[in-house]
């Protein structure tokens, strides 16, 4: 078991340690310059190097690269000039909003998928083959798409759902505590608040809870197909039990252990996705800050985003990989 | 063949696709509107016989663009297709036939460009580049890379080990030919079936890219694109702007996804879910 820990650990941060030379080619090799951006195109040459110079880059590579890791591990990712404010302080506000928004989607995904996939292979045939073109056109469906037609059919047209203006209507912000305005209006009992926070949340949370909710389904019904073929079942069914109870306490079970698994790529259509949805929904969250600061050439930002999502996806990845492991006894042997 | 005919989902995946390269390859004479023309006096009219899918904001018709974005959406994804695919497949014969550190180095950098969210990368490469078309196109194709490069790894190495690649090798056959001749030709099947699933994601990505300002560029009748710009009016009631072309995408991504779905349960039984995003 510490072998395989100690694997994975040094795996994940040779995977992270790839991910930081990546962004740092990414942003030091590519032909648009930094230092010309931040001083505008109608600075003169000497403008530029003075620029280039306070950002460090006169430096040797090697030795820039080396900044930017400490840079990076310290929180220290920049300073945003379109918000005059540091990067990592802007995420810190924007974090909140971003993850609430991705555990509602994944709560939502994996419900569904969960539900959907059991149906789906308890009932071969028509319902299997329904469910595999829905999970393939879930796959497909752009999601800000999605978000705009959510928007003109519960906004628009029924008048159901909120407009897409943020986390909250008129109620006050619930005291801080986890940042996720839905459980903070809980944890203080604001009911009303969090009728509220819950009512802006839904359409975006969908929108973005479509292509990972097509991913998983077709990842349970082939795990469910390759559980039901195990000899254990063949001689459950033989012995006399129900299908269904077969399908349920020894199929589903089994498969859904490797779909587990699968959340590390979930969480990779979360943090792509996201960016998509908050914009659709003007959602405060990280997505929408980086889209704005896109449109603004303010690339400090963009670039913490892209080595931030690298390490939570990495992350994330470890320690499902790590979860798999303790909960599958056979994975502690390899 | 025959079978191939009675299988609905493959009969629904291969004519959404046939759907999709007819409005790309005939749209624009069929329907020889010019996609950028505006006419201020005709804007945000609703589809009728005169505009079936309606005119945008500054009066420019849906239907033109629509067809005008079949065709840099089908022209993209073959690009990304064949160029994602050859350097993934050829890195990934490369890293599993000659093995060693040729084999750690590759699959380490396949590894550390996994570790993005492949939309992520595109739109951090696509900045880098510069936003447009080409540079989207670069970034989406570059993240495509590590899926053929590690599906053809794993195919090579285990083609290594069997007898006639074995007999080839101690008859004498030079190493680059037992390569091309014996070891590659057998990866052709993984290769299709991953290539069908790009296709999908190449789509998807650039419609993505554009709508958040980095793929093409407004006015270009890119589907994400349009969407964008489809944005404001879905608020007010003008539908037909931006839901028109998210059908376009829908089509295409859905039937490239069945397209790879199907393949592979009929060609590859063993093969596992390619790691698409």
């Amino acid at each position: 078991m510490t072998r395989v820990l100690v694997t994975r650990l040094l795996g994940a941060l040779a995977a992270m340690l790839g991910a930081s030379i990546v962004s740092f080619v990414l942003l030091r090799a590519l032909p648009s310059d930094p230092a010309r951006l931040i001083a505008g195109p109608l600075a003169n040459e000497e403008t530029v190097t003075e620029v280039a110079a306070r950002l460090g880059l006169d430096r040797p590579l090697l030795e820039q690269y080396v900044i930017y890791v400490r840079d990076f591990v310290r929180g220290e990712w920049g300073h945003s000039y379109s918000a005059g404010a540091p990067v990592s302080t802007l995420f810190g506000q924007r974090l909140g909003a971003s993850v609430e928004l991705a555990l509602a989607a994944f709560l939502i995904a994996a419900s569904a998928a969960v539900g959907l996939g059991a149906l789906a292979t308890f009932r071969r045939g028509l319902a299997d083959g329904l469910v595999r073109v829905v999970a393939n056109a879930a796959m497909g469906t752009p999601p800000f798409w999605f978000g705009l037609l959510a928007l003109l059919l519960f906004f628009e047209l029924l008048g159901w759902a909120p407009g897409p203006g943020g986390r909250l209507g008129s109620s006050p912000a619930p005291p801080a505590a986890t940042g996720l305005y839905t459980v903070d209006a809980l944890l203080a009992g604001q009911w009303a608040t969090f009728v509220d926070a819950a009512r802006h949340l839904a359409l975006p949370a969908i929108a973005l809870a479509i292509a990972p909710f097509g991913y998983l389904v077709r990842l349970l019904r082939a795990n469910v197909l390759d559980a039901a073929r195990a000899p254990h079942v063949t001689v459950a069914v033989s012995k006399g039990i129900t299908r269904w109870r077969a399908h349920t306490r020894h199929v589903l079970p089994n498969a859904s252990l490797p779909t587990l698994t699968a959340s590390g790529m979930v969480l990779a259509q979360l943090l792509g996705g996201s960016v998509l949805i908050e914009k659709v929904f003007n959602w405060p969250g990280l997505g929408s800050l980086v889209v704005s600061a896109i449109l603004r050439q303010d690339y400090a930002v963009v670039q913490a985003f892209v080595l931030f999502s690298a390490a939570v996806y990495t992350s994330v990845s470890l320690l499902v990989d790590l979860a798999y492991g303790a909960l599958d006894p056979r994975q502690r042997a390899a | 063949m025959r079978a191939a005919l009675r299988d609905p989902q493959l009969l629904l995946a291969l004519g959404l696709f046939l759907a999709l390269v007819v409005a790309a390859v005939a749209g624009p004479w069929v329907w020889p509107k010019d996609p950028l023309a505006i006419d201020i006096l005709a804007s945000l009219e609703p589809p009728s016989p005169a505009h079936p899918m309606g005119t945008d904001d500054v009066g420019r018709d849906v239907l033109a663009r629509f067809l005008r974005g079949a065709r840099i959406s089908v022209a993209v994804g073959v690009a990304v297709t064949l160029v994602g695919g050859l350097i993934g497949t050829v890195l990934g014969l490369v890293a599993g036939f000659v093995g060693g550190w040729v084999d750690v180095v590759i699959s380490r950098v396949m590894d550390a460009v996994l570790a993005f969210p492949p939309l992520v990368l595109a739109m951090a490469v696509t900045i880098g580049l510069g936003a447009g078309l080409v540079t989207a196109s670069v970034g989406i194709a570059l993240t495509a890379v590590p899926w053929y490069a590690r599906l053809v790894r794993g195919e090579v190495l285990r083609l290594k080990s069997e007898q006639f690649v074995e007999a080839a090798e101690s008859l004498g056959v030079p190493r680059l030919r037992v390569l091309f001749k014996h070891v590659a030709p057998h990866t052709r099947t993984t290769v299709l079936i991953q290539s069908a699933a790009v296709f999908g994601y190449s789509i998807l990505s650039l419609a993505a890219l554009g709508f958040v300002g980095l793929g093409a560029q407004i006015p270009t009748p890119e589907w994400g694109v349009m969407i964008t710009e489809g944005l404001p009016y879905a608020l007010t009631g003008q539908w037909w702007i931006g839901v028109f072309p998210g059908f376009g995408v829908l089509m295409g991504v859905t039937a490239a996804n069945l397209l790879a779905d199907r393949a592979r349960d009929l060609l590859d039984p063993y093969g596992e879910l390619p790691a698409v995003g």
